[in-house]
């Protein structure tokens, strides 16, 4: 997350304070709880790093919230689905509750590295990667380790989107990269 | 999600979900379902109600896929289904797909190499594809069958692990179609664009829950053969 900020903002209090409990003491994060005006008064200045609401919230405030999918994570009752947003059943065990809370604090981290386009160290890797290299021979060409070539790999699929080594040396092809 | 059970109505079941229409076409069923419900159309076509209403609610609902009732299917049944599905991709779905992408590269103008390269792509995974099913047909389902009386199915066998393991037809398919979505450039017709995208996702869909039957299901059972002959 670029800012570890964490807002909750829930109609119960009760479930907004146990869970701002829980993301201090578990994880360490700094969280607030705040009421419906936030949304209201918001100034991008502070954009904070995820939020935690309710489905009222969510529907009270649809056009703050959707652009804003990626890091909001609504707390329900029971499993249920909703949209294409993250949900965070509260009914369930500490256990289920932290493991999906780990779940979710992962998952916002790898989407801050999405989208950006491809570094010129990571063009090299693809270029590599495209004409039948392996890691091995990578790490040796670029004079990096191997796990610098994993990661770099890492980074390429997830900016991508592409997983598959035929799928990359294609997309090399289609970009004059090879 | 909706479960669909023996007093369902096929055409509520088609109308929710048309790609289910491929599906009941492995189970000899057409369109033209009438008022039938699942009940009377398995009884009229002979299928084992308990095996088409659990392959249909595992093809629609993404989330559900009951290990224990499926386990619980003969051997032959399964490998019947999965039969079918292979011949499903071989004469419909990747056709489909290759007449598809054959227009969309005659209507492009000549200067776009990009389809043409996807096209590559696309054969590539075709390729992979009808090795696995040469395989399923001439080697592994036989196998199975062959020896399916000999093992004891109540014997934990192989772990769950099969499911997460990374399929690499199911990777490039991922691929191809965030190929086509994100990354196409140049000029194209956009309604051929259009009809390959569609036939893609519906062969994605299908080769998910293929290959959640084939791991979570023959697998074990194939590896216990496996053990059990060592």
């Amino acid at each position: 997350m670029t800012n570890d900020r964490v807002i909750i903002s829930t109609s119960n209090t009760l479930e907004a304070i146990g869970l701002r409990d829980v993301l201090n003491t578990v994880f360490g994060i700094a969280t607030h709880i705040a009421g419906n005006d936030f949304f209201i008064n918001f100034s991008q200045a502070t954009e904070p790093g995820l939020f935690f609401i309710d489905i009222e919230t969510l529907m009270a405030n649809l056009s703050f919230f959707l652009p804003r999918k990626n890091k909001t994570i609504v707390v329900t009752i029971g499993n249920k689905d909703v949209e294409d947003i993250q949900t965070l059943n509260i009914n369930a065990s500490e256990n289920d509750i932290i493991n999906r809370l780990n779940h979710i604090l992962e998952v916002a981290k790898k989407d801050e590295k999405s989208n950006e386009a491809l570094s010129s160290r990571e063009i090299e890797v693809l270029r590599l990667i495209a004409s039948g290299k392996i890691n091995k021979e990578i790490a040796l060409e670029l004079n990096i380790s191997i796990n610098t070539v994993l990661t770099h790999r890492k980074n390429i699929t997830s900016k991508l989107g592409i997983k598959s080594v035929s799928g990359l040396t294609f997309y090399a092809m289609m970009n004059g990269i090879i | 999600m909706t479960l669909i059970n023996s007093d369902s109505k096929l055409s509520d079941i088609i109308y929710k979900d048309p790609s289910t229409i491929t599906v009941l076409d492995r189970f000899g069923i057409s369109l033209g379902v009438g008022d039938d419900t699942v009940e009377l159309s398995c009884s009229k076509h002979g299928i084992n109600e308990k095996f088409f209403t659990t392959i249909l609610n595992t093809f629609i609902n993404e989330n559900y896929f009951p290990q224990l009732v499926l386990e619980q299917f003969s051997v032959n049944e399964i490998v019947d289904y999965l039969n079918k599905t292979n011949s499903y991709y071989e004469h419909n779905i990747i056709p489909n797909i290759e007449r598809h992408f054959n227009f969309l590269i005659a209507r492009a103008p000549s200067h776009n190499n990009n389809l043409v390269l996807m096209q590559q792509f696309f054969n590539e995974m075709k390729t992979e594809l009808m090795e696995r099913i040469n395989d399923d047909r001439q080697r592994w389902f036989p196998e199975i069958c062959n020896n399916d009386n000999s093992v004891d199915r109540t014997v934990e066998t192989a772990s769950h692990d099969n499911e997460t393991a990374n399929d690499s037809i199911e990777d490039k398919i991922d691929d191809l179609i965030n190929m086509l979505i994100v990354h196409l450039k140049g000029d194209y017709d956009h309604n051929l664009g259009y009809a390959v995208i569609v036939a893609i996702l519906a062969l994605k869909k299908d080769i998910k829950q293929n290959n959640r039957i084939r791991n979570r299901i023959l697998k074990p059972i194939s590896l216990s053969i496996n053990t059990q002959h060592d």
